[in-house]
């Protein structure tokens, strides 16, 4: 540093302006309204599932579902408490649920790998390759908005540890864009969730481990 | 005296408002706090640099504070974040190796200096914490390294960026 610690000192407090404190809870509550905005989408876009257009969602879409739902807000929460750090940070509240969140999200893929290597073929068949390449690509891009947002909170914030942040934010952003496509996914198989809407997620945690943490580096 | 966390947590909900005076109070306690913190880490004719830089973050990073919660914890990972990116800077090199006459400086700040890096180093595999000590703590070239611990040249220089990298993983987690 080219002065003393004094002269550092006067030029800090001589900058100093206003600034408002990150809200975990607003953050939490732009999160949810990503989420929110990518359901919207999903079925102003694409065409709602049947059985949620009458009132009586299948059981597999709600369980199915709601484990991406509780993976991308647990992973959305510990995102944002990255954004304000402190010593001990990762054994508290937030920062400790998505690692159980994913595991139970991870049982989807796992399940279709077992159904895939007992039923070979016809397990392929089953996962309708071809719509499953759309829930790829829809859930990828529908996960971008929440991923945009944790992105500049975590801009805004210090995360301590931008490679994690990276990870976190691509799986927050993948489960929620799974979430939302889901509305619009009319398939139930578990391998076509297990493969393909696993494969979003997975697809957007590489992206995010890759390219988040040099945007959030501080 | 030492100022409590809590008058440390108004003083920064003051400062996230603006108020100069308040805050120059709190950077004057957070520079005290820091050169404690950062003493027994880095070596001191690196410490003046790195509390600069560390105050300088607190500056950029003021929104991260939340008034409600405890001011020491942040602040302690606002250093330590820094510390962590001055261990990368040592082990790609950027940062110069520290002097040999301040390794066997006898004043107390380089005694406890040293005394924590050898506690960081015992959870290091011995090749690459002899690499480091004898680079970036003792002042050794590479071919004066690798000549005292028998290593070659290039295996000196791999043990003392895994080392390094290893290191600020260590202090990374939490």
């Amino acid at each position: 540093m080219p002065h003393d610690t004094d002269t550092t000192i006067a030029d800090l407090v001589n900058d100093l302006q206003p600034v408002r404190p990150l809200s975990l809870r607003k953050g939490m509550c732009v999160a949810l309204a990503m989420i929110a905005l990518g359901v919207v989408l999903a079925i102003t876009l694409g065409t709602m599932r049947h059985d949620l257009t009458t009132g009586a969602p299948s059981g597999a879409f709600m369980v199915s579902n709601g484990l991406f739902l509780i993976l991308a807000l647990a992973c959305a929460a510990a995102v944002l408490l990255m954004g304000t750090p402190r010593v001990g940070n990762a054994q508290s509240g937030w920062g400790r649920g998505w690692g159980w969140a994913l595991a139970m999200a991870g049982l989807l893929p796992l399940a279709a790998l077992i159904l895939a290597f007992a039923n070979g073929h016809a397990a392929w068949e089953a996962s309708e390759p071809v719509h499953g390449l759309d829930c790829l690509a829809a859930s990828v891009g529908l996960g971008l908005m929440t991923g945009g947002v944790l992105v500049l909170w975590l801009r805004r914030g210090a995360p301590t540890s931008p490679e994690q942040a990276g990870l976190l934010t691509g799986i927050a952003a993948g489960a929620s864009g799974v979430f939302a496509f889901s509305f619009a996914c009319s398939i139930d198989a578990i391998v076509h969730v297990g493969l393909w809407h696993g494969l979003a997620v997975m697809l957007s945690a590489l992206a995010g481990r890759l390219i988040v943490p040099p945007l959030v580096r501080w | 005296m030492k100022t409590d966390d809590a008058t440390l947590a108004r003083l920064m909900a003051m400062a996230q408002q603006g108020d100069k005076r308040a805050y120059a109070t709190l950077l004057e306690e957070a520079r005290s706090w820091l050169k404690s913190y950062l003493r027994r880490r880095v070596a001191p004719d690196h410490l003046d640099d790195l509390v600069q830089e560390t105050l300088v973050s607190l500056h950029r990073k003021l929104a991260s504070y939340d008034p409600s919660r405890p001011f020491h914890p942040w602040l302690a990972a606002i250093a330590r974040y820094r510390w962590v990116d001055h261990l990368r800077k040592l082990s790609r090199g950027d940062e110069p190796a520290v002097e040999a006459d301040v390794a066997v400086d006898s004043d107390e700040s380089a005694i406890t200096a040293r005394l924590s890096l050898e506690r960081l180093f015992s959870q290091l595999p011995d090749a690459q914490a002899r690499a480091i000590e004898l680079v970036k703590v003792e002042g050794y070239s590479i071919a004066e390294a690798s000549h005292a611990s028998g290593q070659c040249e290039s295996l000196v220089k791999v043990n003392i960026h895994r080392g390094l990298k290893k290191l600020a993983a260590m202090i990374e987690k939490d």
